[in-house]
């Protein structure tokens, strides 16, 4: 068998975002597999040292528009921990919605994706219109499509009014039946099993090896969600299961994301009945005194964490962070090996690889 | 406290054979996080081998420059692992200049990508890590930009901003 | 009759996308206009091509990263002469958030010229999509060898829109009190202010501006208020020019005659709900002769 290398770019992986693999091959089969990141490091973890705080909120926000309201929020659950800070109970709700909302617009996203990098293409446009419901239903109350604003130190900056609130119901409720009819789909449908059922296979003991976390994790059945295993903000008041599936192949995992998306209809739904009344934010303009904290909480490809070392000042001494994306490439290796060069790019896409959030 | 704490106050001691301090701290909705400063150096391979049996996960790596870290002549690592929700980090205290720790790869696959970066970025030698390559930054940018926080302005190009910010007050004169 | 004709002919405009190392938000819009019916580019006459030879219009998104820029200038390079190039975001355009760090190596006029510029962070679709009418614009201009129309000014008649998406910043110095909380928290670098001899002035360059609205967030008198304005594409010969602009003149201490910065109307209705005359005098007050008359020195 001819063993060659290769090397593939954003355009042949069929990714948004620039990188490269080098593949070793074995006649048409990967053997082999090198992971080349970089292209879009912009230096952030510098960058916020020489930010204050403030400022670190909406920096921190573009560090990728498909998580982007989880690291605001989970940055400032940092702070707020540092401060000694707890925030309104509202606002513990409010973060709920904007963070569910991106996970259903960022799941939907990564279905769409992967259905055109299998050709697709009616399933890739209608997924997409699905999703502008999503998008729409931001724009009404954050006022962009992509990134929210929704996060301040000590709580939100954003409110619903009832009217938004209503809207935002309608819009749960439009939600649902697509949601239904594309997890049957994804589950059932003949010719998206040919493609994706048994296909790039992470089996469970690789998983915990690799230390996979996220849908990735959950496809595997590896029920871990920070949100029940560290609870934070509102999540402690919200009733929800863990979807889990057992095969770890591409199927699996997109099979989780629809089942967390439908879930995620569930909790915006349980935020609006439950929403309490009262302040946005605890303190505008609160203190933070030195210390370190650690804030987790479950993105939409999993578990996220910062690190904040402060020393009194506005200013971070450090700030880390370590996203789901970084802890799921390896596995790349484990799901390609044996696969025809072909399934590379939907391979790929299953994880929901996201380039900006590894790069930094 | 609970299980865990004295799981894992039981494991550390074992592994560096001598009473080992982790601070508990439980948040409003009681997750646990511990931090541990440990002895010395050496003590963290045994440390991380004793949290792997416990089945922790490793979480991150976040090195950095404490405060009056010239001074001190001291920086320092924290790693920070997962036990099933809670998170305990362990913090080795390095040397500023030659500091070199052992690689945590070999215990933790996913360790690797943590420690390129942190070779790249700081001036630390990781020993015995299986592939030491660069990861993110680019071929032509210098070692360790994080070891120049002070001054940044010399290596930072802050004069983009002041070029670009010139050119949007001239530009008012000129239409005034 | 027979222009049509000879468009068709032609056939699309064809759109090439260069990522030069972005967040991803500018992307997956654009990947909006190539997927979603109500705002494909379609309705343009445009169309996404694969190939960089093909490209009639170039969109460029992200700051420029030092790693990715030999493969963007590549792919640059790669397209025919007379393209038309589109800044999409105002990363491009000024780095954006980015701006600043050792990694980055924009903006992207150092290194090939751009058309147009589409600010936003990111970019509404209905926003790319007048952009690329913009860029349209400039082409037909150019292959009739006429000078391109310059770019009406649309922006009044797209304000009543559906949503109020966040747009540009706005600034009404008569209620600014010069406490530079807006310069403070702007993560993007956007603000700046400069003493001058009449006054203190604001100058918000919204290339570099990403629409956050956390200046309005946390100005205590609503100074700077964040518009519905979204539609800001422009030539990019005119990017410095993108400002808004206020200035908070001085005005001598009715106290002592010193050149202080009047407190703004605003900020006494926030202190004191509804301030009575004697508050009002302390408004054209320095602060020493603010304390003066609140620690009980005789009225005048
Ligand atoms: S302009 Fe904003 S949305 Fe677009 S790439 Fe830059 S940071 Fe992301
Ligand atoms: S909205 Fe305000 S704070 Fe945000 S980038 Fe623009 S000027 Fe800066």
């Amino acid at each position: 068998m001819t063993t060659k290398i290769i090397e593939l770019g954003a355009h042949q992986l069929a990714l948004e975002e620039p990188m490269y693999f080098r593949v070793k091959l074995e006649g048409d089969r990967v053997a082999d597999l090198d992971v080349l990141p970089g292209q879009v490091h912009r230096g952030m973890e510098h960058l916020v040292m020489r930010r204050n705080l403030y400022q670190n909120i909406t920096l921190l926000e573009r560090l990728c528009s498909l998580c982007s309201n989880s690291h605001p929020s989970t940055f400032c659950a940092a702070v707020e921990e540092v401060a000694g800070i707890a925030i309104p109970e509202r606002a513990e709700y409010l973060r709920a919605v904007a963070d569910e909302i991106k996970r259903i617009a960022s799941h939907l996203f990564c279905c769409a994706v992967q259905a055109n990098a299998i050709g697709e293409t009616p399933l890739f446009r209608r997924i997409m219109e699905v999703r502008e419901i999503m998008q729409r239903a931001k724009e009404a109350i954050y006022g962009n499509r992509m990134d929210l604003a929704a996060n301040v130190i000590g709580g939100v900056r954003y409110d619903l009014t009832p009217e938004a609130a209503a809207y935002l119901a309608g819009a749960m409720e439009e939600m649902k039946r697509p949601l239904d009819e594309l997890y049957l789909q994804f589950g059932n449908n003949p010719a998206l099993m040919a493609r994706m059922a048994w296909v790039g296979v992470l089996p469970r003991e690789a998983a915990v090896e690799c230390a996979v976390v996220g849908p990735v994790a959950r496809a595997c059945g590896i029920d871990y969600d920070v949100r029940k295993k560290s609870p934070y903000g509102a999540y402690d008041r919200l009733k929800f299961e863990v979807p889990s599936q057992t095969a770890g192949d591409v199927r699996a995992r997109n099979l989780v994301r629809l089942a967390e998306a439908r879930q995620s209809v569930s909790l915006i739904e349980q935020c609006l009945a439950q929403l309490p009344a009262g302040p946005l934010c605890a303190d505008n303009l609160p203190e933070i005194p030195a210390g370190e904290a650690i804030a987790k909480s479950e993105a939409p490809r999993g578990e996220l964490m910062y690190y904040l070392r402060t020393d009194g000042s506005d200013f971070p001494v450090r700030l880390k962070w370590r996203v789901p994306s970084y802890m799921n490439w390896d596995a790349l290796k484990v799901m390609l090996k044996g696969e025809p060069v072909g399934n590379i790019p939907l391979i790929v896409n299953s994880i929901d690889p996201c380039i900006a959030c590894t790069d930094r | 406290m609970t299980d865990l704490t004295t799981n894992v106050a039981a494991a550390l001691a074992m592994a560096a054979g001598e009473e080992i301090n982790v601070l508990w701290r439980r948040d409003r909705k009681g997750v646990l996080t511990g931090w541990c400063r440990l002895p010395c150096g050496e003590a963290l391979l045994p440390a991380a081998r004793a949290v792997a049996e416990l089945e922790g996960r490793l979480a991150m790596v976040t090195p950095y420059l404490p405060e009056r870290a010239k001074e001190k002549g001291e920086r320092e690592i924290a790693y920070h692992f997962d036990l099933d929700g809670a998170t305990l980090t362990l913090t080795v205290v390095l040397p500023l200049e030659w500091a070199r720790v052992p690689s945590l790869t070999p215990i933790f696959r996913n360790c690797d990508w943590q420690e390129r970066e942190l070779m790249e970025l700081y001036d630390v030698q990781v020993v015995g890590h299986p592939d030491p390559r660069r990861l993110f930054l680019d071929h032509t940018l210098p070692h360790a930009p994080f070891e120049r926080l002070v001054p940044y302005s010399t290596f930072t190009n802050a004069a983009t901003g002041k070029a670009l910010w010139d050119k949007v007050l001239a530009g008012e004169r000129e239409d005034a | 009759m027979h222009i049509e004709v000879e468009e068709t002919a032609v056939g699309p405009v064809r759109l090439f996308r260069i990522n030069t190392g972005s967040c991803n938000g500018c992307d997956v819009e654009l990947a909006v206009t190539s997927a979603v019916t109500e705002f494909d580019v379609e309705q343009l006459g445009c169309r996404y091509t694969e190939s960089a030879h093909e490209a009639d219009i170039v969109l460029i998104t992200g700051p420029l990263t030092i790693r990715a820029r030999d493969e963007v200038l590549r792919l640059y390079a790669q397209a025919p002469r007379d393209k038309v190039t589109v800044a999409v975001g105002v990363c491009p355009v000024s780095g954006g958030v980015f701006r600043d760090s050792y990694a980055v190596d924009g903006p992207i006029e150092r290194h090939l010229p751009v058309d147009v510029n589409i600010p936003g962070c990111p970019p509404r679709p209905q926003a790319l999509l007048a952009g690329i009418g913009a860029a349209l614009e400039i082409r037909r201009a150019r292959r009739d060898g006429e000078e391109p129309a310059r770019n009406p000014d649309h922006r009044k008649h797209h304000g009543t829109d559906n949503f109020p998406a966040r747009g540009r910043m706005s600034y009404d110095a008569k209620a600014c009190v010069d406490c530079r909380m807006c310069r403070h928290v702007c993560a993007a670098g956007a603000i700046r202010f400069e003493a001058g001899d009449g006054g203190v002035r604001l100058t918000l360059w919204h290339n570099s501006c990403v629409f956050c609205g956390l200046c309005s967030h946390y100005c205590p008198t609503g100074a700077l208020s964040v518009t519905g304005d979204w539609r800001l594409d422009h030539r990019a010969a005119d990017a410095f020019t993108q400002i808004e602009r206020g200035e908070v003149p001085y005005a001598p201490c009715t106290g002592c005659g010193e050149a202080i910065i009047p407190t703004a109307p605003q900020l006494l209705h926030a202190a004191f709900r509804r301030p009575n005359p004697e508050i009002e005098k302390l408004k054209n007050l320095c602060p020493a002769c603010r304390q003066l008359m609140s620690i009980g020195v005789p009225r005048r």
